[in-house]
Formats: structure tokens, sequence, C-alpha cells
């Protein structure tokens, strides 16, 4: 008897006209990985979210173990032994690992709460699920992968026997997200079922039994994970057959667009975050940063762009000294900024498409006049970013708060790749991205660079950097650990870099 | 007009409006208590606050003279809030305008329109100087704006009644107050017995210009921007601490501009205990209007009219006390605050009138 089973499953959400759930049907056998793809928009998140109670569908039957259940609200998804965690974490950046965990379910002696007892209840629960984490540390100060690990705790520490991740490993390191695995699996022996969102294909062939693929609210299929095969996936996912490479022309680079000269950047607690580092890019050349999460990458892109003040060193663009320019300086001389964070650094939720896609721009002079906006020229401007990069369901005018997470990603890269910038400093570009439009922004910035703008790609994946990159610079604790020409370079190579080792000279 | 824009004015308008509804009802309990049925009472209210026999009686020309301030206030906070700092030193702006308008209005001679306009300029200009101080406490040591805007409400009011006391003193009596301002300094009436004047169509001009500042212009944009989503204001550029100051500057002027209204077109003079808190109201009425301009030109005019309509319909007409007017208006404030009470009913609305989207039968994004 499956654990659980979906059946009919519809949703309509009249505010944006989207029919986000069409007669879906899902199944999900006890102590089962079952893998949840599609394209971005597809309805993975409405789906998973009617099965947490986050979101009440218009029909349809859910069942657990056989026995139909209403689940109104996540609560009662939580007593039914459903747990979720989602896209967008939802801890509370200013408590302790501990304190998010027992949220609301706090050990209590005398009514009083007792810190040391939180710490050792976390403590014990990240032990027997493998989980290392440090409850006193404070949820904010941590990394995306260990802010996950959290919400997981959260999950299993209320005992949950069916987990639902969405898309977990979108902002992991190849690392983080090999040892979530070993956990998924880990849990699945335990009879635990877990139901996970990806557009990794390749992750669903690493970990996961079956397989569900949806596609514009529709369930195209299921089928167990060794029946099938990455290109079928892709093809049942986007309904066509997708390119896996990207080709590109042979570099040809020109004069030198960003220079960065000597850079020291203090880190939080007064470490050294960036030390002394020196590279340039030139114009019609991506080079590509890699390294594993927490090197420095963060405040190397905030100095470049100006979210950050440095402590030492030079930056250029274009010959111009950059160093100490605010933001919008930088902007109006050619600089586009595609942020790790979309949500709260790259978009504003509250406001709708128009105001969104012109955040970067609003000065030009083609998008004002004396002080007045030009409303229509921004719409155009948030017509093209839609057209162009189609985002479904998105409309210039409109709210963008409920645009899938992929469509989200989208609106960035369509205001920052407006109006041919001359650097672009794309930090991960394509997280949380379906495999067509990975393709496309793979695409995007490949035409970017033969247009002439200097790329600077910073990704975690190691197959982007080397897929799109004309030069890799491996970062290590903020310093440079090795530079590599694309053709160069393999993975192994730069996996060790990346982890603080040395290649050995071979004999050559 | 976009969708997102036609449903903020639709919350503006029918959220205040169905709270007034449900405090009512509500507080018809209260009115049960004494004995006048509650319709015949709210029928008095209105009546009072609403009604108008004749042009020169008229109840609601005296709303509207009542509701000039608010509107002023209301729109003054409403800059602040959009501007994401939430000020409401409106009170201390409010009372520094009106003592430069009290005193320049009898201390100097110049032609009738020039002396009207020339004070109503230093007001403003007075008001946004004494809101650069939060603004600047704010941005430089991190000062709580709420915090430092309350003291300074109680620096200006203690400032202005010192003032009244003994260097404007106009006479021993034993009142203190200010000497009357010259005619040529005065704001006009409309119609003998009541205040509605020029002082209102300044205050319409204001809901115009706020609103269009904020929705229409560059730096508008970058205010709400900064109000709304600090991180994203900073990464596109715009420069937040500049729009803050901006901020606050344009809301201590419109808040400054209502003092000297009230003295120019109202009282003629300042009387110790001037205001009455007219500045906290602007807060609640921007509250009750949902941060929008017209939300706030509607709500003032609602605020002023129950106000009044309690005073003289319920305790003159029906002899309810006056103190269930006040009741009244907190029921309301609680029912606009709780907003999402009225969810369904707006998208009701909202559906009917066209502006949300009908269910069609399939849907491919
Ligand atoms: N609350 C909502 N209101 C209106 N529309 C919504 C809402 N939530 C989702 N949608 C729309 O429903 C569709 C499906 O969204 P959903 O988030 O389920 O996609 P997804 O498959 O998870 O995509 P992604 O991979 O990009 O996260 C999208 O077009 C989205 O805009
Ligand atoms: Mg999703």
């Amino acid at each position: 008897m499956p654990a659980v089973e979906m059946q009919g499953i519809t949703k309509y959400f009249a505010s944006s006209q989207v029919l986000a759930n069409d007669a879906v049907d899902l199944s999900v056998g006890q102590g089962e990985v079952h893998a949840l793809v599609g394209e971005n928009g597809a309805g993975k998140t409405t789906l998973m979210n009617i099965l947490f109670g986050l979101t009440r569908p218009d029909r349809g039957t859910i069942r657990l173990n056989g026995t139909p259940v209403q689940i109104p609200h996540p609560n009662e998804a939580i007593r039914l032994g459903i747990g979720m965690v989602h896209q967008h974490f939802k801890l509370v950046p200013s408590f302790t690992v501990a304190q998010n965990i027992l949220l609301g379910i706090e050990p209590s002696r005398y009514g009083l709460l007792d810190q040391r007892d939180e710490n050792a209840a976390v403590k014990k629960l990240a032990d027997e699920f493998g989980l290392p984490v440090d409850p006193a540390a404070v949820v904010g100060e941590l990394s995306v992968g260990l802010q996950q690990r959290v919400e997981i705790l959260k999950a299993l520490q209320r005992e949950a026997r069916i987990l639902i991740l969405d898309e977990p490993t979108a902002v992991l390191t190849p690392q983080e997200a090999r040892e979530l695995f070993t956990v998924i699996r880990d849990l699945a022996k335990r009879g635990q079922t877990v139901i996970f969102i990806t557009h990794k294909l390749l992750e669903v062939i690493e970990v996961a039994d079956q397989v569900s693929v949806m596609r514009a609210g529709r369930m195209i299929g299921s089928k167990p994970v060794r029946e099938t095969n990455l290109k079928e996936m892709a093809r049942m996912m986007v309904g066509r057959e997708v390119l896996l490479t990207v080709d590109k022309k042979p570099v040809e680079p020109g004069e030198i667009v960003l220079e960065v000269e000597h850079l020291l950047v203090a880190g939080v607690g007064g470490h050294t975050a960036i030390s002394d580092l020196s590279f340039n890019v030139r114009a019609g050349e991506i080079v590509g940063i890699a390294g594993v999460s927490g090197n420095g990458q963060t405040e190397l892109v905030d100095a470049i762009t100006g979210l950050q003040p440095v402590d030492g060193g030079t930056i250029r663009l274009l010959r111009n000294e950059i160093t100490n320019q605010p933001v919008g300086d930088r902007r109006e001389q050619g600089m586009a900024h595609i942020p790790e964070d979309r949500l709260r650094t790259g978009l504003n939720l509250e406001t709708n498409l128009d105001e969104n896609v012109i955040v970067s721009r609003y000065r030009e002079p083609e998008f004002q006049h004396y002080g007045l906006q030009d409303r229509a020229h921004i719409q155009k401007l948030a017509e093209w970013v839609v057209t162009q990069f189609s985002v479904a369901s998105a409309r210039p005018g409109e709210d963008i708060a409920t645009l899938s997470g992929g469509n989200l990603q989208k609106v960035v890269l369509g205001r920052e790749l407006s109006g041919s910038p001359k650097l672009i400093i794309a930090n991960q570009p394509t997280r949380g991205l379906d495999v067509g439009s990975i393709e496309f922004v793979h695409r995007t910035l490949v035409d970017a660079r033969d247009r002439g703008a200097a790329v600077l790609l910073i990704s975690v994946e190691l197959d982007e950097i080397l897929a799109l990159s004309d030069r890799i610079l491996v970062l290590f604790r903020g310093r440079i650990a090795g530079e590599f020409q694309d053709e160069q370079a393999t993975k192994e190579q730069l996996g060790i870099l990346m982890a603080g080792g040395v290649i050995e000279e071979e004999a050559s | 007009m976009t969708s997102r824009q036609r449903r903020q004015i639709f919350d503006a308008v029918l959220i205040p409006i169905l709270a007034i509804i449900t405090g009512l009802a509500f507080s018809s309990v209260f009115v049960l208590m004494t004995s006048t049925p509650p319709l015949v009472a709210y029928q008095e209210m209105f009546k009072a606050g609403f009604g108008c026999e004749r042009l020169d009686n008229c109840s609601f020309f005296l709303t509207l003279e009542r509701a000039t301030p608010l509107i002023l206030t209301g729109l003054s906070a409403v800059v602040a809030f959009r501007s994401g700092l939430f000020s409401i030193g409106q009170e201390g702006q409010f009372l520094l305008g009106a003592l430069m308008a009290a005193w320049i209005g009898y201390a100097i001679q110049l032609p009738p329109v020039i002396h009207s306009l020339v004070i109503l300029a230093i007001a403003m200009a007075i008001g946004a100087a004494y809101a650069f101080i939060p603004a600047i406490l704010k941005l430089r040591l991190n000062v709580n704006e709420i915090i430092s805007t309350i003291i300074l409400n109680s620096i200006a009011a203690l400032f202005v009644t010192y003032m009244v006391n003994f260097p404007l003193r106009a006479n021993r009596s034993s009142t203190a107050s200010t000497p009357i301002i010259h005619a040529s300094a005065e704001l006009p009436s409309f119609f003998p017995g009541s205040h509605w004047g020029v002082g209102f169509l300044i205050a319409v001009a204001a809901t115009i210009f706020v609103w269009f500042f904020l929705w229409r212009t560059v730096p508008g944009y970058e205010q709400r921007m900064s109000g709304q989503a600090p991180f994203f204001a900073r990464f596109g550029g715009i420069r937040s601490e500049r729009a803050a100051i901006r901020g606050m500057l344009i809301s201590g002027a419109l808040a400054g501009l209502a003092g000297a209204i009230e003295v120019l077109g109202v009282n003629r003079q300042i009387v110790a205990g001037f205001s009455s808190g007219l500045g906290f109201d602007g807060v609640l009425v921007a509250i009750l209007g949902q941060a929008h301009p017209l939300g706030v030109f509607l709500v003032a005019i609602l605020f002023a009219g129950i106000r009044l309509g309690s005073q003289i319909g319920l305790q003159i007409t029906t002899n309810i006390p006056r103190e269930l007017g006040g009741g009244i208006l907190a029921l309301i404030i609680l029912f606009v605050s709780a907003r999402s009470l009225f969810g369904d009913v707006i998208n009701l609305f909202r559906n009917s009138f066209g502006t949300g989207r009908g269910i069609p039968k399939e849907d491919k994004a």
C-alpha cells in the first residue's frame, strides 16, 4: 500500500490565471525515495504545498497508507507525520539552531526553558541521524547548506515519516549535496518516505527509486529510475530534445574590463575573507571562479559590485577606478549583477514586475524624463524580459510574488542582461532552474560574451564552470589556488585545489 | 492602470469603509445600554457629521475643516512609512509649524496673499528641519526613529507652551495665547459658519502631490523601494540614505504645513493647549488609510465626521456621552488592523467589479 497517494489533484490560481495542478495523480511507496521533476512553474511546489496543507486543492483526494485524509493546515500535516523543507527556508535567522529546531515544542522544566536541555536534545537528534550541527550557532550566520540541515532536523524532530524536500540541492555545493544524499538514503533505509523535488536529473539517477515528471500542471508519467535515463527524463520534462552541453566559439579576449588588484576584504569575525587577490576579466571572455562556497565568493562579489566596502586594493572597471564608488555609479558604467540571493537582494517581492525590472536602470534617460518615470518604456522593458526569457505566467504590471522559483530567477536574469552590460557578475546564475532554462541561461551568457561582454561566473557547480568558462580560477580561503585555461582543467584537478590540496607536477 | 494599483486603491477605500460598518455594528452594544436605539443614534451622528442644512450652517463643512489637518498629517505619515521610517513625529512638526505661523502672522506686515504664502513656506521649512533630526540620528547613530520622534514631540510641545506663555503671550488674560494674526495672513473660508476653506484645497493638492510623487517620479520610486526592500534597493544602486532623508524632509514639511493651515485658516492664534493630538491622529489616519494618499483623504474625512457626529449628534441631540464616539473610533481602528477579516468580502467585491479575473476553463502558461 502506498504511503502517499494523491489523486486527481487540481488547483487553479485565480490571481495569476494559472492551472498549477491539473488532475495530478501521485503515488509514493513506503520507504521510497521519490524524485519529482519538471520545468519551472510545472506545479511541483504547488503539489507538495497541497500535501503539506499549505495550499487547498480545488479537487482531489489524498490518502496516507490507504486512509483518506484532509490536510487543511500544516499542523495537521505534521500531526500526520509529514515534514517539509521549503524551497525558500523558513527559519528565524536570529535564533540559534536549537531554538529553531525546537520552536514551539521546547522542552521545559517547571515551565522554564533550559538552553542546555535544548542543545542536548538537538545534539542527540543530530547524532542519531548523522547530521552534525552546532546547536548553539545562530542560524543567520550559517551557510545555506547548514541552514538546510537545520530545516531537515526540524522536520525529523517532529517525527516526520514522510519528508518533502523542495529543491534541497539547489543551494548546496556538490559535496554538501552528496552528504544530503547519504542522509536521504539512510532515512529511506529506516523506512522513511522521502519526496524530493529537483532540476538535476543526475541526482535523480543517483539517489531516487522512482521518478515522477510534471509538465505545465500535468503529471506526465512516473517510472522506476532504473528503467529510465537522462535523455528520456529530459524529454519528458521539456517535451523536446535538450542539449546537455553548450557549444561556443573559441575565445577572443579583448581589452581588460574588470581588474582586481591586491584586494583585501575582512570577513565577519575579523579573519580575512579575501586576501591579496588579483585577477582580471577581459572583454569577450568568461572567467569562472570555482570553489567550495564559503571561501570568499560572497565577499568577492560584494566588493566588486559595491555592496561591501573593501579593506585594501583596487578594483577598476574599464580603467576607471571604482573601488569606493557607490553601487549606482558602477551600474551606470555597465556593470550587471546576478545575485546569489534572488529573493531578498535580487527582487522586491512586494511590488510588481515593472518596478522589479527597472531597479538597475531606472536612472537611464530612456526610462525617465526630468525625474518623471517613463512608464510606457518601463513596461516595454518588462514585456521584453517576459518574452525574451519566457517567464511563464508573468505579466507587466502584475505582482511577481507568486511566480515559481525558476521564473523569479528569469526575471533577475532578464533585467541584468538587458541593456547590453559590459561586465556581468553572475553568481550561481542557474540555481534552481530546469534543464531547458539552464540551457537557455548558458546560451545567453555565451551570447553576451560573444557580443563582447566580460563575464565573471561564480558557481559551485563544477560542470557549469567547466562548460562555460574560458579561464578558471580556483578560490580557496580567499586566495587564488590555481588558474586554468578552459581545456586544461579537469574536474579532478579542480576538486583537489578546491579542497585546499596541491596538484603534483606530473612528468611533463 | 494595472490590477495591482487597482487593488491598492480598492483596499484603501474598501477596508476603512468595511471597518466602519463593523465598528458601528459592534458599538451598538454600548448604545443599547443607553436608552436610544442604535439606528436613531447613528442617524443623529451621521446627520451631525455629514449632514448639510444650509450653506452657512453645514456640519459637513465643519467636518471638512476638521479633516484638513488630519489629511496633511496623515500624508506626512504616509511619506515617512513608505520610505521605510516609522516616524510618528508629526505632532512635533505640526506644533512648530503652527508656532511659526502664529508668530510671523502677527509679527510682520506683508501684502495679503504673499503674507500667507511666506508663512506656509516657512512653516514647511521648519517642519522639514525638525524632521531632519530623527532622520540623521537614525542614519548616523542608528537611533530608533520611533523613540526619537516621541521625544522630539514632547520637546516641541513644551517649547510651544513656553513660547505661548511667555515670549509670544498677547496679554495677561487667564488663558495664555498669542496675538491674533493680521488679516493679510489669513487663509479665507468658503462659507460663513465654518472655516472650511483654502486650507482644504491645499490638502487636496497635497494628496495629489504625494500620490504623484510616490508613484510617478524617480525619487518616489527610490523612496518606496528603499522602504519595502532595503537590500534590493541597495543592490539596484538606489541611495537609500538619501531617500530616507528626503522622505523625512517631505514628511516634516507636510506636518508643518498642517500646523500653519490650522493657525492661518482656523484658529488665527495659538491658545495654550492647542493641537490636542492632531499629529498623532495623522498616524492613525495613515494606518487606517492603508498608507495610501487616497485612503488617507477618505479616512481623514470619515474620522473627522464621526468625531464631530459623536460630539454634536450624540452628545447634544441624544444625550449619549461623547466618549462613546471615541469608543466607536477605537473599535473601527481595531477592525482595520484585523484586515484579513475582510479578505473574503474584498475578493468578492474585486471579482464583481471586474478588477479580479474570472475563472477560465483552462490555462496553459
Ligand atoms: N499562490 C499563488 N498564487 C498564484 N499563482 C501561483 C501561486 N503559487 C504558484 N502559482 C503559479 O503556479 C504555477 C506553478 O508554480 P509552482 O511554484 O508549483 O512551480 P514549480 O514547479 O515549483 O516551479 P519551480 O521549479 O520554478 O520552483 C506557476 O506558474 C506559479 O506562478
Ligand atoms: Mg518550486
